[in-house]
């Protein structure tokens, strides 16, 4: 695949390079790279990548663009928002490079779709936001022998790896298991918009090393960067001989949805989901307001900010140990900022024999909406 | 033995925001017990019932991955403890 003058004007500095030369750079243009999500992480990657003349660019992602996504998501701007984020990214990529192809997958990824839409690429990138999804994506890569770069954030913290089939650790031996909602996510726990550059730069980086076979991957070595600190650190991981996917007697042996044991449809049947109204009215009598126990799961920051009259914090990540502190005969009412860590406190309730917990769907934010503007949900 | 554990970002809710903080003890399980002491719940969060290092955490003294809460810590020391993060 030769490359045109056109190309080889907008390659230039490229082509100067020896390490990487014509011949790096008409691999590039052979190169199949899909991007999983358009966001934070997924934004710089994939304009690098384009810039870097990566010949095929699949982008996966099935939101649209949102006022809030613009500190940090700098694929879209100000006229995006509404659009479908793979249709806005494509736009912007082939203005930024006319000479790729984009392929938008508007998608959310699931066990039957993964092989198939990573399947026809080289290179998988991986920026999501959900860790289902996180662990989803690892898995394919392993069982289809493709190349992963990972990359993570939250607040100001970042890290990012990369798997390379048969030559080191993936993601499950790094964590082998995590719990959505255990795990705060950005729209929870707020995010420095510049902080997803660095590391979406640092997985365009491995994704073009990797596709030139230039460098030296982060393979087995797993790279944090605290933003605050400005500090980069590297630790060593290696490949677990028990990892459930690239383990001598692997037990996942096909893509599988069900890596969110906590959020069991058949157990989740049994909670009871209070919309804000429901709530309120419950807690204006006090005869049934003295049937609830109101139990705020968010973090003690948040908390602090503003809760609910008469609700106790257990944040998610210590409710397991703390069930006993709850009063016998009430029922449980489970509150966070959105209905998902609520959600995940009414699964550990029932997993821990409680009957009929319920939480506030949709949350504070419903709360802040439907019942008491002045309160006060923060940070977002 | 006088260390310094530094704390991932989902914990610092615990350590009023503090990305380091002091540690004391000759094994990591004695520097997580005089954390809890100070930062009450936070070691729950990385170590269950069992005493098993949580699934989503990971724990390096230095440069070297702690497997075994029995991993000795010497003075001047730096605990790692990284935690999966979810967003992207």
């Amino acid at each position: 695949m030769t490359l045109t003058p056109s190309e080889l004007s907008r390659y230039h500095r490229h082509l100067a390079l020896p390490e990487l030369g014509r011949e790096g750079q008409e691999r590039l243009k052979r190169a199949r790279v899909v991007v999983i999500g358009a966001g934070g992480l997924g934004s710089p990657a994939a304009l690098y990548l384009a810039a870097a003349g990566v010949g095929r660019l699949g982008l996966v992602d099935c939101d649209r663009v949102e006022l809030s996504n613009l500190q940090r998501q700098v694929l879209f701007d100000t006229a995006s928002v509404g659009r479908l984020k793979t249709e806005a990214a494509r736009d912007r990529l082939l203005a930024l490079n006319p000479e790729i192809d984009v392929i938008a997958h508007t998608l959310t990824l699931c066990a039957q779709n993964v092989s198939n839409v990573l399947r026809s690429y080289d290179l998988v990138l991986d920026g999501t936001d959900r860790l289902s999804t996180r662990y989803l994506v690892n898995d394919a890569c392993v069982l289809l022998g493709k190349p992963l770069v990972s990359a993570a954030i939250h607040r100001f913290e970042g890290h990012a790896m990369t798997y390379l089939p048969g030559r080191g650790p993936c993601y499950r031996c790094l964590f082998p298991a995590a719990e959505e909602g255990v795990v705060a996510s950005c729209s929870e726990a707020g995010v420095l918009g510049v902080l997803p550059a660095v590391l979406g730069a640092v997985q365009a980086t491995e994704a073009i090393k990797i596709l030139t076979g230039i460098g030296e991957p982060i393979v087995g070595r797993l790279i944090t960067y605290d933003a605050l600190e400005l500090r980069f650190l590297e630790l060593p991981v290696t490949r677990r001989a028990d990892c459930a996917v690239c383990g001598e007697c692997p037990t996942i042996t096909a893509p599988s949805d069900a890596g969110d044991e906590a959020c069991d449809a058949a157990a989740l049947a049994q909670v009871r989901r209070l919309t804000a109204a429901a709530l309120d009215g419950l807690l204006a009598s006090q005869r049934t307001r003295d049937t609830l126990t109101l139990i705020d799961v968010r973090e003690p920051h948040e908390f602090n900010i503003h809760h609910l009259g008469g609700a106790r914090n257990i944040p998610l990540g210590e409710l397991e140990r703390r069930l006993s502190e709850l009063a016998p005969g009430r029922t449980p009412v489970f509150l966070c900022r959105s209905g998902r860590r609520s959600l995940m406190a009414c699964a550990i309730a029932l997993r821990r024999g409680l009957e009929a917990p319920a939480h506030l769907e949709g949350g504070l934010l419903a709360w802040a909406v439907q019942i008491d503007p002045a309160f006060r949900v923060g940070p977002g | 033995m006088s260390c310094t554990v530094r704390i991932p970002s989902p914990l610092r809710s615990y350590t009023g925001g503090a990305a380091r903080v002091p540690g004391e003890g000759g094994t990591v399980e004695e520097v997580l017990a005089g954390l809890e002491q100070r930062f009450a719940g936070i070691r729950f969060r990385m170590v269950d019932e069992q005493s098993r290092i949580r699934r989503h955490i990971r724990l390096y003294v230095n440069t070297a991955e702690v497997t075994a809460l029995s991993h000795p810590v010497k003075t001047g020391d730096i605990v790692h403890v990284i935690c999966a993060l979810s967003g992207g």
